[in-house]
């Protein structure tokens, strides 16, 4: 009963959608067909390729700088809890300043080309890994590494067998929220400067008041985020098949 | 650990983070790194001379006027859902991709249809605050206590009196919670959609600055969008520590921990 | 016990001060001039109200931690105290070491956990494979080697525990209240299984209670300690002869006397 009305709901908006189109123009609502359309149209011309490879391209290469870097960092801190107790109230204001808000310095060091994007990408992914991992090595038991020591363990190991599986579902929690944020990021970039990718698309759409075009894109970019957030949630079932019960982290 | 030593160590960091920015404007030159000096006067000129404050202000109002658009449903609805759980379950996936959905991408969409001064950041910082708050909320009201709700049900409390004196109580500190988690990102927000499109805010400056390559106030920009958040934030820690002085349990981590953005 | 023969472990005046913190007001002495030797092979369970000191004291021993005064000396050496060097945790795999929290590694199945002192004591070999194998077969254990500590009940991971313990061979084994949290027919179980894998090897095992019929059950002989700060209050040889039926103790010949004297102490 309760599908039966979620598919209703989904038929009533996109009437609505269909609705609005008409009523207030094309101009300001682009019609879900004419969406399909240009779909279409930008696939056979390769377009949605270029953009699209673009877009990933940027996301992938950001992620792996900022996503390794945000993991192997805590395991380092480990090494000196002092340092870590002494940078607590400057993670907590970097937390507060919005990564996003240094699109504008990257594109004036690296350019509008690729690499400014990866590199935000990079910051953001940076941030989210940082914390995430750093929680989960912050929450190892002590009585565990102890039990571990007196087994004969050496250091390496110790942080190798311990820190690292504690830390994997906080890792695996900041992978989830970071990977869509990548996308985000990597189209956020190129709204405020690109010669290409889906936020260039969309944003050039505007520009050139090819509403049509605005839409398309931002439907693509919805589909790409939530198409990868699906993807992770089976990755995760998988990895973390050792896990009790709720299978998150409650970040 | 003694509190004097992390004191010390923090001031030699920030010495020594002080020292390293010096540094590197003198080895990448000032196009890269504007040195430290030179950013904090110009920091001074543009306060001195309004400037600072007034896209500071054109920020805030569109953060403020975001977060009590998208704040006050995404509080109140799930109240309202919970007496209509079928409604609840109809919409749920819809209000979860909504949640999953990257709303910045969306920019554009919002200056296009309402144009490139304030309402069109307004309406992108609530599309984001209303779904933190939202499902924050949602959480919160979910988890009152049924034993509670049965027992005030025992001793004869209408409908409203549950809502009032079980369930809302209960749900507040997830509101907060919710609030507190969507503040930097509402801030975050009305910068980016300022950086897309605008005349006026603090990402406006730091935009205009980028394409203009003046290093030095994208610097200053960046340095006063840092001290705006750390201030809000010192504010709004006060007055939620004042409005739940009731209240034992402690929701920092939660925060810090959500906002990593 | 041979009285020529030189103990194994010899605790010297032992103190250990904990510093105020957050959360402590004060510094505090759980232990303070505590003195005791422990034979070779021996069984010394030792009873004590519940408190720091003796979880403490097995920390010392184990070198997870380090005494503020007094000596720790195992066969003849000095492990702690002013003249040896760093802390050494298990010192050579020559201490195990058994909590009453759970310690298995929750990542690895049951047999990975066995095997893991092994492998990272660089000795995983077939015989030391086959060893392991017989001792999860001696705990009755056989057949959930696959499977992760979550899937276990609790005695089950406590007799994994144990025999992660065993599977190297230490000498000496500590072991702090480790049947604690589980229920009475369990605990009973694990307690003629303990005897049981002890008459095995005759290891010279230190077991540490709050349980009086615990200690005078296993125990060879029984240490009573004070509240904090910690030292021997008396010590009390077991005159109960093995092998001793765990579960019907309270009838054996002494126990009674041995119990009520204890109980008294600890008043």
């Amino acid at each position: 009963m309760i599908i039966a009305g979620r598919a209703l709901l989904g038929v009533v908006v996109l009437a609505l959608w269909q609705a609005a189109h008409l009523a207030l123009g094309a101009a300001w609502i682009a019609s879900p067909i004419d969406i399909l359309g240009r779909l279409a149209e930008i696939t056979a011309s390769g377009e949605l390729l270029r953009h699209t490879q673009a877009t990933l391209t940027e996301s992938a290469f950001g992620f792996l700088l900022g996503g390794g870097a945000g993991i192997l960092l805590p395991f380092g801190l480990r090494l000196s809890p002092r340092l870590t107790a002494a940078l607590d109230p400057f993670f907590a204001a970097a937390t507060g300043v919005p990564k996003l808000a240094l699109a504008p310095l990257l594109i004036l060091w690296f350019g509008i080309g690729i690499v400014s994007k990866v590199a935000f990408v990079a910051a953001v992914v940076f941030f989210f890994l940082f914390f995430s991992t750093l929680a989960g090595v912050r929450s190892i038991e002590p009585q565990l590494a102890a039990a571990v020591r007196v087994l004969g363990a050496r250091e390496w190991t110790v942080t190798w067998e311990i820190a690292w599986h504690t830390a994997l579902p906080y890792i695996f929690a900041g992978l989830k929220v970071a990977l869509p944020r990548a996308i985000s990021a990597a189209v956020v970039g190129e709204f405020i400067a690109a010669d290409r990718g889906l936020g260039y698309y969309i944003n050039n759409a505007r520009a050139m008041a090819d509403t049509v075009g605005l839409f398309t894109g931002v439907v693509l970019v919805t589909l790409l985020v939530l198409a990868i957030d699906a993807g992770l949630e089976r990755l995760q079932a998988r990895s973390l098949a050792w896990r009790p019960l709720a299978r998150d982290v409650g970040v | 650990m003694r509190p004097g030593r992390a004191l010390w160590d923090r001031l030699a960091l920030a010495v020594a983070a002080l020292a390293l920015w010096q540094l590197a404007s003198l080895a990448f030159g000032p196009h890269w790194f504007s040195p430290p000096l030179a950013t904090g006067r110009r920091f001074v000129e543009l306060f001195w001379n309004g400037e600072l404050l007034r896209h500071a202000q054109y920020t805030l109002l569109a953060a403020a006027g975001g977060f009590l658009l998208g704040g006050v449903p995404g509080a109140l609805i799930p109240f309202a859902l919970r007496r209509a759980p079928r409604l609840g379950a109809v919409l749920d996936p819809y209000l979860v991709a909504g949640y999953g959905m990257p709303k910045l991408a969306l920019a554009p969409l919002f200056i296009l249809w309402f144009g490139i001064e304030l309402a069109s950041k307004v309406v992108l910082v609530a599309s984001i605050v209303f779904f933190l708050v939202f499902f924050s909320t949602a959480a919160g009201v979910r988890g009152v206590d049924l034993r509670l709700v049965a027992m005030a049900r025992v001793a004869g409390a209408s409908e409203r009196a549950v809502a009032r004196h079980v369930v809302w109580p209960g749900a507040v500190p997830y509101i907060f919670a919710g609030l507190r988690i969507s503040l930097p990102y509402a801030i975050g927000a009305a910068v980016v959609g300022e950086m897309i499109s605008a005349n006026r805010g603090l990402g406006y400056l730091i935009q205009a600055a980028s394409q203009d390559f003046d290093t030095t106030n994208v610097f200053v920009g960046l340095l006063a969008l840092t001290v705006l958040i750390v201030a809000v934030n010192v504010i709004v820690e006060a007055a939620e520590r004042w409005l739940l002085r009731w209240r034992p349990v402690d929701v920092t981590p939660v925060r810090r921990l959500a906002s990593a953005t | 016990m041979s009285a020529a023969a030189p103990p194994v472990l010899e605790v010297q005046r032992l103190g250990k001060r904990f510093e105020a913190r957050a959360g402590r007001a004060e510094a505090f002495w759980a232990i303070r001039d505590l003195s005791f030797v422990v034979g070779e092979g021996e069984l010394l369970t030792i009873v004590g109200p519940s408190g720091s000191g003796k979880s403490t004291l097995l920390n010392l021993i184990s070198q997870i931690d380090g005494p503020t005064e007094g000596e720790i000396r195992f066969r003849e050496q000095a492990i702690a105290g002013p003249t040896s060097g760093a802390l050494r945790p298990g010192w050579d795999r020559q201490f195990g070491y058994v909590t009453q929290e759970d310690t298995l590694l929750p990542w690895r199945t049951l047999g990975e956990n066995v095997l893991f002192p092994l492998r990272v004591q660089g000795g995983l070999s077939a015989e030391t494979r086959q060893r392991a194998a017989r001792l999860i077969q001696a705990a009755g254990l056989e057949g959930f080697e696959r499977y992760y500590p979550h899937e276990l009940s609790g005695g089950m991971r406590k007799r994994g525990a144990l025999i992660r313990t065993l599977v190297y061979d230490p000498p000496v084994i500590l072991m702090d209240e480790p049947f604690g949290a589980l229920d009475a027919q369990t605990r009973t179980q694990l307690q003629a299984d303990l005897l049981r894998l002890w008459n095995l090897g005759r290891k010279t095992i230190v077991f540490v209670t709050h349980d009086i019929a615990e200690a005078i059950a296993l125990g060879d002989r029984t240490l009573v300690f004070t509240r904090a700060p910690a030292r021997v209050q008396s010590e009390h040889r077991i005159p109960i002869p093995r092998p001793r039926d765990v579960r019907n103790i309270y009838v054996a010949d002494g126990f009674a006397e041995m119990y009520e004297r204890i109980r008294k102490e600890l008043e």
